[in-house]
């Protein structure tokens, strides 16, 4: 059974149709990068995967739960970890809180326990001497680097990451996708909206490529930049548009 | 006929002042100090039932709020005061009178701050919370509500400072405050400026320390989202 089931999921916003009846499967492991214009329904995806977005209709199943059962949303939540485009730290506390609140209250993790996990995760994204420091301590890149630890502290089956790069500078930008190829080495499984096409490149297994609220393609990395990109006009247009 | 010296020695100043000014500051700071209590506890209630998504509840607060917000205090504590035992039979206390005013009134400002507080923190704020599994109430409790708290501390005092000044009022109703004495001994003394001063100076003592924290605390608060 795939981890995620995406099961003919409309989703509007108003008049406009974000999710045209679209489905998809994800599995336990692997890279799968989204792809497509702006406007696609990529983001919303994630956002509906999540449950922060009600679907319209269909259903979507993570580890068989239905996200439009709403008690089933703390362990979806919990099974799949997400991280946004905009940087979204706690600024009330510091970095060592930031990440060992939830483990604490949720999974009832001892302080000591909770500390030396997250200080395990701080120096995995390289951030291992700040964690006294507050979000205003921090670079735009060092706190999407925090929000990934904080995310791995639930130990979620899968990060969700929406555009986690597109609000930062090419240094930052090279720093965060740093720490996801090594994440990914390491096998953790990633859902990823992204345009960093060199990211996707290196460690995707899989690319969806999305327009209209539709999937256009499901294929492999090497089939997308090869035989698919030539034989689709529209794709390679695209990937031109982008520099690729 | 009394001597006019004999009249003149009554009406000055006596050691007794202090202590019916020490009394007076007794009455201002208990009612102004339990009805900010009272009124801020209401207006907790008044500003977490206006962030509800319900239109119907959200509403329901508005019907007190909204009059309190938008009359004088002093009608309102005439409409407690006079009113209440006409309308409805209730002989209140003028200390009595006093508290359900000021309370009702900060509790209608203090639910606005409240909201404004909650409704301040951006719902990225609350997307990260449930993201990591929270639910709604934890969400609120370890993430929204002390970031909330932080903007309205500094709000809060400024609404005490004005709520201690305009317990002022309450010597309207003979209520023996600092207000009230000050007027009694300002007509026995026949110096108004030394006893206006004298209040004028007790008001001060209390609100400039808090005015002081309150900038103090603003400033502290430096949340970039």
């Amino acid at each position: 059974m795939a981890m995620i089931e995406v099961k003919n999921v409309t989703k509007q916003f108003g008049d406009l149709t974000v999710l045209d009846n679209f489905s998809v499967d994800f599995d336990h492991s692997g890279v799968t990068v989204l792809i497509g214009p702006s406007g696609t329904g990529k983001s919303t995806l994630l956002r509906c995967i999540n449950g922060l977005e009600k679907i319209d209709e269909g259903d979507i199943l993570v580890d068989g739960l239905s996200v439009n059962n709403k008690k089933n949303l703390k362990q979806i939540r919990k099974t799949c970890g997400m991280v946004f485009q905009q940087t979204v730290i706690f600024p009330h506390m510091n970095v060592l809180d930031n990440l060992t609140m939830s483990p604490i209250k949720l999974l009832r993790m001892s302080k000591a326990e909770a500390e030396d996990k997250a200080r395990y995760y701080l120096d995995k994204v390289g951030l291992a001497s700040k964690e006294k420091s507050r979000h205003n301590e921090l670079s735009g890149g060092e706190q999407q680097r925090i929000a990934i630890a904080r995310a791995l502290m639930m130990s979620p089956e899968a990060l969700l990451l929406d555009e986690i790069t597109s609000a930062l500078d090419p240094e930052m930008t090279r720093e965060v996708l740093n720490i996801l190829v090594n994440l990914a080495k390491e096998g953790v499984c990633m859902l990823c909206v992204t345009h960093e096409m060199s990211f996707a490149k290196e460690v995707a297994s899989r690319i969806l490529f999305m327009e209209g609220g539709k999937l256009v393609c499901d294929v492999s990395k090497d089939d997308f930049f090869g035989s698919v990109r030539e034989e689709n006009e529209r794709i390679n247009k695209f990937l031109s548009f982008i520099g690729e | 006929m009394q001597d006019v010296h004999t009249i003149g020695k009554y009406a000055d100043f006596a050691v007794g002042d202090i202590r019916t000014f020490a009394e007076a500051c007794g009455v201002t700071l208990s009612v102004t100090l339990l009805s900010l209590l009272i009124g801020t506890v209401i207006g907790i209630i008044f500003g977490l039932i206006r962030c509800s998504k319900n239109k119907l509840i959200r509403f329901l607060p508005l019907i007190i709020m909204e009059p309190l917000r938008n009359s004088p205090l002093v009608v309102q504590l005439f409409l407690v005061y006079y009113g209440l035992p006409v309308m409805a039979g209730i002989l209140l206390k003028d200390y009595t009178a006093a508290i359900i005013t000021l309370s009702l009134n900060t509790a209608a400002f203090f639910g606005v701050l409240v909201h404004n507080s909650i409704l301040a923190i951006p719902v990225s704020q609350w997307e990260a919370g449930y993201a990591l599994g929270h639910g709604k109430f934890s969400t609120f409790i370890n993430v929204i509500a002390r970031q909330a708290l932080r903007l309205l501390i500094p709000q809060a005092i400024t609404l005490y400072i004005g709520q201690l000044q305009c317990s002022s009022i309450v010597s309207l109703i003979s209520l023996r405050d600092i207000t009230r004495v000050g007027q009694l001994l300002s007509v026995r003394t026949m110096r108004p400026f030394a006893v206006w001063g004298i209040v004028f100076g007790l008001y001060y003592l209390v609100s400039f320390p808090l005015a002081r924290l309150a900038d103090y605390l603003a400033k502290r608060i430096d949340y970039t989202y």
